[in-house]
């Protein structure tokens, strides 16, 4: 008999321990790279050299279409594009979990709350970026400010519907009962059990954030004096013969792996945390089940009852 | 329940398949009564990139030069351009009165419509009348405006009057006004809407077979009953395509266009003996404008020594990779005869510059650059001015924004382009060359030179002009991009580039000549 | 009841507002476009400061913001949205002619991602631990973390230009005039190909690790277990108990999903130069064409809510405890 449930609360597999410890060498290195770079780049990334010169000794990748190293490009760009992702999946990812929390907990509030993350969950994103590009200097703070903006929304939703159903457990009437303080009952109680949904988020923000970045600068929203992946991408689609020569293999597939390779780092990381997660059902619930579980508890306006037991009878 | 969702997305599959394939219609224009001639055999297509430019009545095009010339395949005016200069077109003579405000135009008698009506004079004079009235929705230049009269004397004479001279008014005004039917158009309060098939009746060589705006694309075919003789090309179609260079080498298209840092596209196709390439001129400019309407840039010595410290040959070799030249300070083309080859130079001087800022005092200025798409360009103008002391900022947005501030006057420096610079009257418009400039010996030269008559006078004045831009520099002119079209040696087809321009001073190759057997 | 019919009407208003005050904030207005000289658009005529304001009274442009406001929302109740002035045509018009591309596109796109992404999901989820799993599941991270333009491009370069595969770009040729509509019809699909494998390849992921968890914690239940003790065949407890269960949730963030789907195809449609909704919001952005943005964003809104109208509906639909019938159907092993 086939027994999926073979595996659940078996001792851990590589597969269980592969990508964890792939995606965090992967990650970290990258990381590392970015921090290192004004040890680690050959050259500053904005000093001009002879525009297009081949891969040599001096110039590993070569030059770009004005002369700028690209390898160097490449060094100060992870410096960019990881600063921004992690900053702001951080910044927006706390908002929207404290956010969250105080929209689950407190009905009134909560309502106001959420009908702001409507709003901005159904605004279109690409006027506001260039009305922000328009009003501000297109630069790492304003992409800071514009990414963290529509970042904490997604986290606030998920984390809301956590705080929804973990609300009417017994614990939470029980200190209700005995006179603890909202803030002691939140901060205690629930935010710990928002964490296994604030993490996920995090990492899947950061992502998010990444290709993001990388895609406006691509379009030519960003600012173009600044290094990042994005941007040599834009540039190096832009110069005329890119296709039909061999540039684009030392100009854009560089950065492009670069940034496949967080993605990747990140989503190995979020695969081994959800992994390590799922023996314990009971007790943790991926983001989709929870989000349903939550519309079923709005939706029929009777709190639940039996926490737990989901599914069919048979 | 899988089975049922399984369907149901089947069912979501069918019914998107199917809005894609109802939807798959273009809006073909029905196509008015050209005489349906036995087919030549093979039936030549020629193919050019393009996109959308609007739908190509006189009315409703795109305003810009490449919806110019899609709608002037269908229209003529009474006088057209080659490659060496005006050309009889419609008219086929004209006369102008002592003062110079009354033109007279012999008209050709052979010319029927589109849809078989015959042409007349009436339509002349009812075309500008009718663009007069309803002028505010087109963007003619002032120009039509000065048109007080205009009358048919008899069936093949046509009369206009005006309110003053016009200098060259066969690029401005009977160059560029296409004539319209009267029988058609007589009663049309709103010509930009006006989209029926009804609007693109012409007198041209080509009718309108398909438009469709999402993807950019028009098909003509040859209009066989044209008045000026056989059409080369049968079919013409102008496909949006992704990359022309290559779309050429792929042979998707007859003939493509590049100009400034596509050299070096030029450069790979130009050993393939199968391609012809055609260098053309260069009508465009692009500058740095320095706002003399404020600090630091009412300050003649720093705009002095910024000329002095960009290394504008340095941009064109790099930027564009030789695909320009080195502007010509006065801004007007050097391809024409109206460019001043006798003007001040500003050498690259860092040494110089930073001289001429400790004099004035203006070492360690901060400025502001800003700029939409010019990124390369600024960037090395940043560092050159960085090199002889100043702080600079560079300020990137979107064109719309910039050209915004530009036009408020909020900016120190503005790196920023424009075309039409073989006609000497765009020496000055609001505009040009700068927002921000104002000088009334030179307004006054320039309003001048526009009715000057007389050719070597009013080229006089012209240089004078771009003598005092040179000296005052308002704007730095950095450099003119250069153009060529690549074409198919056995496509049958010879472009040529039009003598100041088609029209007013479109520098595109797509004049409706080189489409005729001439 | 009556609240969430005012409700919704509320934040059909808001947004409606936003819509329209959203492009106006933007600097520049929507004749700045014709101020836009590139090289080799250079105009026939130059416009003049006279012609320019009697543009802008022309297209309503001077009048107060409040009357504009107000002819905007009266127009929208008469079914009018307008024309644009960018393309000069109905605003209507416009929409449609790139709605039904990207539809098409983004449709297709959809429909295989998502089957290929649950059946593959499911099955990986109940051969959790073999090697099948661990191989599709790296598979998926590595075809996944692709930035969707990114990989457009190395399709266009690897199959449209070194192997000549598939066309570069656009939605169909334009020399099939007199084709047939199965040919006209081959033609579009073969130009679909490229930018539908480069939507699908990089949100194929997203669907497959959703339903790969949702089907993990469905198949730890213990009705799970207890159906495997009554002896049911494996088939029966994974399409039956296992796989409907599992499908709630995904279902239902799939359909929520794909309200932003209008929006997120824009890089593939830049790239591949797809006449879609993407590529037309970025033009009109550029060209501050007012109504024409605010139709898009209008009808932006509009999908995403259906969609999520879609979601409840759905969701209620699936699941049997919040079903038309209430609690119905119980099913026995």
């Amino acid at each position: 008999m086939r027994q999926p449930a073979r595996t659940i609360g078996g001792s851990p597999s590589l597969l269980q321990c592969g990508p964890a410890l792939a995606g965090s060498i992967l990650l970290g290195t990258l990381l590392v790279l970015a921090v290192l770079a004004p040890i680690l780049a050959p050259h500053d990334a904005r000093t001009l050299f002879e525009p297009l010169l081949p891969p040599s000794p001096q110039h590993p990748l070569g030059t770009d279409d004005i002369g700028h190293d690209l390898l160097s490009e490449l060094f100060y760009g992870a410096r960019f594009s990881l600063s921004i992702g992690l900053l702001s999946a951080l910044l927006s990812t706390t908002i929207g979990t404290l956010l969250g929390l105080l929209a689950g907990y407190k009905e009134r509030l909560g309502y106001a709350i959420m009908r702001i993350v409507d709003v901005f969950l159904a605004v279109p994103r690409f006027p506001l970026i260039v009305l922000m590009a328009a009003f501000l200097q297109p630069g790492a703070g304003t992409l800071l400010f514009f990414f963290t903006l529509f970042g904490w929304p997604r986290a606030a939703r998920l984390v809301r519907a956590q705080v929804l159903s973990e609300r009417n457990k017994g614990y939470v009437e029980a200190a209700q009962l005995i006179g603890a303080r909202d803030r002691r009952i939140m901060a205690r109680h629930l935010l710990p059990s928002a964490a296994p949904i604030a993490l996920p988020r995090f990492i899947a923000e950061f992502q998010h954030v990444i290709v993001a970045e990388s895609g406006l600068s691509f379009l030519g929203l960003g600012n173009p004096l600044v290094k990042s992946w994005g941007l040599m991408l834009s540039f190096a689609f832009r110069y005329p013969s890119i296709m039909v020569t061999d540039l684009w293999v030392r100009w854009a597939l560089p950065p492009g792996l670069c940034i496949t390779l967080v993605v990747l780092s990140l989503a190995l990381l979020s695969y081994a945390l959800e992994e390590q997660a799922i023996p314990h059902l009971r007790a943790w619930k991926s983001s989709a089940t929870l989000l349903s579980q939550a519309a079923y508890a709005t939706r029929s306006e009777r709190p639940r009852q039996k926490p737990g037991r989901e599914g069919l009878a048979p | 329940m899988g089975g049922q969702i399984w369907h149901a997305l089947k069912g979501m599959l069918l019914i998107l398949a199917s809005i894609g394939l109802a939807g798959c219609r273009t809006t073909s224009v029905p196509g008015p009564e050209s005489a349906t001639t036995t087919p030549t055999p093979e039936p030549l297509v020629f193919t050019y990139p393009g996109e959308d430019w609007g739908y190509p009545s006189p009315f409703a095009r795109d305003p810009r030069g490449p919806g110019y010339v899609r709608m002037s395949l269908l229209f003529d005016t009474l006088t057209w351009k080659d490659e060496s200069g005006v050309v009889p077109w419609l008219a086929e003579s004209w006369e102008m009165s002592e003062d110079g405000k009354t033109w007279t135009f012999d008209l050709r008698r052979d010319v029927r419509w589109h849809d078989g009506q015959p042409f007349t004079a009436e339509d002349v004079a009812f075309t500008f009348a009718y663009i007069r009235e309803h002028a505010s929705e087109i963007s003619w230049s002032g120009e039509i405006a000065k048109v007080e009269r205009a009358e048919a004397i008899d069936e093949h004479t046509a009369r206009l009057t005006l309110s003053d001279p016009i200098a060259g008014p066969h690029s401005n005004l009977f160059g560029s006004v296409p004539i319209i039917p009267k029988h058609l158009w007589e009663g049309i309060e709103d010509p930009v809407k006006y989209l029926a098939p009804e609007a693109l009746v012409g007198t041209g060589p080509f009718t309108l077979d398909t438009y469709s705006k999402e993807e950019g694309l028009y098909i003509y075919q040859k209009n066989t009953a044209f008045w000026g003789g056989a059409v080369a090309v049968d079919t013409l179609v102008f496909p949006k395509v992704q990359d022309t260079a290559v779309a050429l080498q792929a042979g998707k298209t007859d003939m493509a266009s590049f100009s400034g840092n596509e050299i070096t596209v030029v450069k790979q196709i130009e050993p393939d003996p199968s391609y012809a390439v055609l260098p053309g001129p260069s009508f465009w400019v692009l500058q740095v404008i320095l706002n003399t309407k404020r600090a630091p840039f009412d300050e003649l010595a720093l705009r002095q020594a910024v000329a002095h410290a960009v290394d504008r040959q340095r941009i064109v070799d790099q930027v564009t990779q030789g695909g320009a030249v080195v502007a010509n300070l006065g801004i007007v083309s050097p391809s024409t005869e109206w460019a001043n080859p006798n003007l001040p130079g500003y050498a690259h001087d860092p040494d110089k510059a930073k001289q001429i800022l400790q004099e004035a005092g203006l070492e360690n200025q901060a400025v502001t650059i800003i700029q939409s798409g010019w990124d390369r360009e600024a960037e090395l103008i940043q560092a050159d001015l960085e090199a002889v002391g100043l702080q600079v900022t560079v300020k990137s947005a979107d064109r719309a924004t910039v050209d915004g501030l530009l036009k408020e006057g909020r900016f120190d420096m503005a790196i920023s382009g424009h075309g039409g610079i073989a006609n000497p009257s765009t020496l000055r418009t609001p505009a040009w060359p700068a927002t921000t400039y104002e000088n009334a010996t030179y307004d006054a030269l320039f309003a001048a030179q526009s009715v000057e008559m007389d050719k070597p006078a009013r080229r006089a004045q012209v240089w004078e002009l771009q003598a005092i831009l040179a000296k005052e520099l308002p704007v730095l002119a950095l450099y003119h991009p250069l153009m060529w079209v690549v074409y198919e040696a056995d496509a049958g087809i010879t472009p040529f580039y039009t003598a100041e321009g088609i029209a007013g001073g479109i520098p595109i190759e797509l004049n409706k000549l080189i489409f005729l057997e001439r | 009841m009556g609240t969430k019919a005012i409700q919704t009407l509320l934040t059909l208003l808001t947004l409606v507002s936003l819509n329209f005050f959203l492009p106006r904030l933007m600097p520049g207005d929507p004749l700045s476009y014709l101020d836009n000289n590139d090289p080799g658009t250079d105009s026939a005529m130059l416009l003049t400061e006279e012609m320019r304001s009697q543009l802008l009274a022309y297209y309503g442009l001077d009048r107060p913001l409040g009357e504009q406001y107000l002819r905007y929302l009266g127009g929208l109740l008469r079914g009018d949205m307008g024309w644009s002035i960018y393309y000069n045509a109905p605003v209507w018009n416009v929409l449609w002619g790139r709605l039904k591309w990207t539809l098409l596109l983004v449709g297709t796109a959809t429909a295989i991602y998502v089957t290929l992404g649950s059946v593959l999901g499911a099955f990986s989820a109940w051969k959790r631990g073999t090697p099948a799993d661990a191989g599709l599941l790296v598979a998926t991270f590595a075809l996944g973390s692709w930035p969707s333009f990114f990989l457009a491009m190395l399709l266009v370069i690897a199959f449209g230009l070194h192997w000549q595969l598939f066309p570069v770009g656009g939605a169909r040729s334009p020399y099939l005039l007199d084709a047939s509509r199965w040919e006209k019809a081959r033609d579009v699909a073969y130009h679909m190909v490229l930018p539908v494998a480069a939507l699908v390849l990089t949100q194929f992921s997203g669907v497959y690790m959703l339903m790969r968890n949702a089907m993990l914690g469905v198949l730890g239940e213990d009705y799970i277990r207890t159906a495997y003790g009554k002896g049911a065949p494996e088939r029966r407890v994974l399409f039956q108990h296992a796989l409907p269960n599992a499908l709630l949730p995904v279902v239902t963030m799939i359909a929520m999903r794909l309200g932003f789907v209008l929006m997120g195809s824009m890089f593939v449609e830049v790239v591949f130069a797809y006449p879609g909704m993407g590529t037309m919001i970025r033009e009109a952005c550029m060209a501050r064409d007012y109504p024409m943005l605010q139709g898009a964003f209008l009808i932006t809104m509009l999908f995403i809510m259906a969609c999520n109208l879609a979601a409840d509906l759905l969701y209620g639909f699936l699941d049997p405890r919040v079903g038309p019938s209430g609690a119905r159907e119980v099913r026995s092993a």
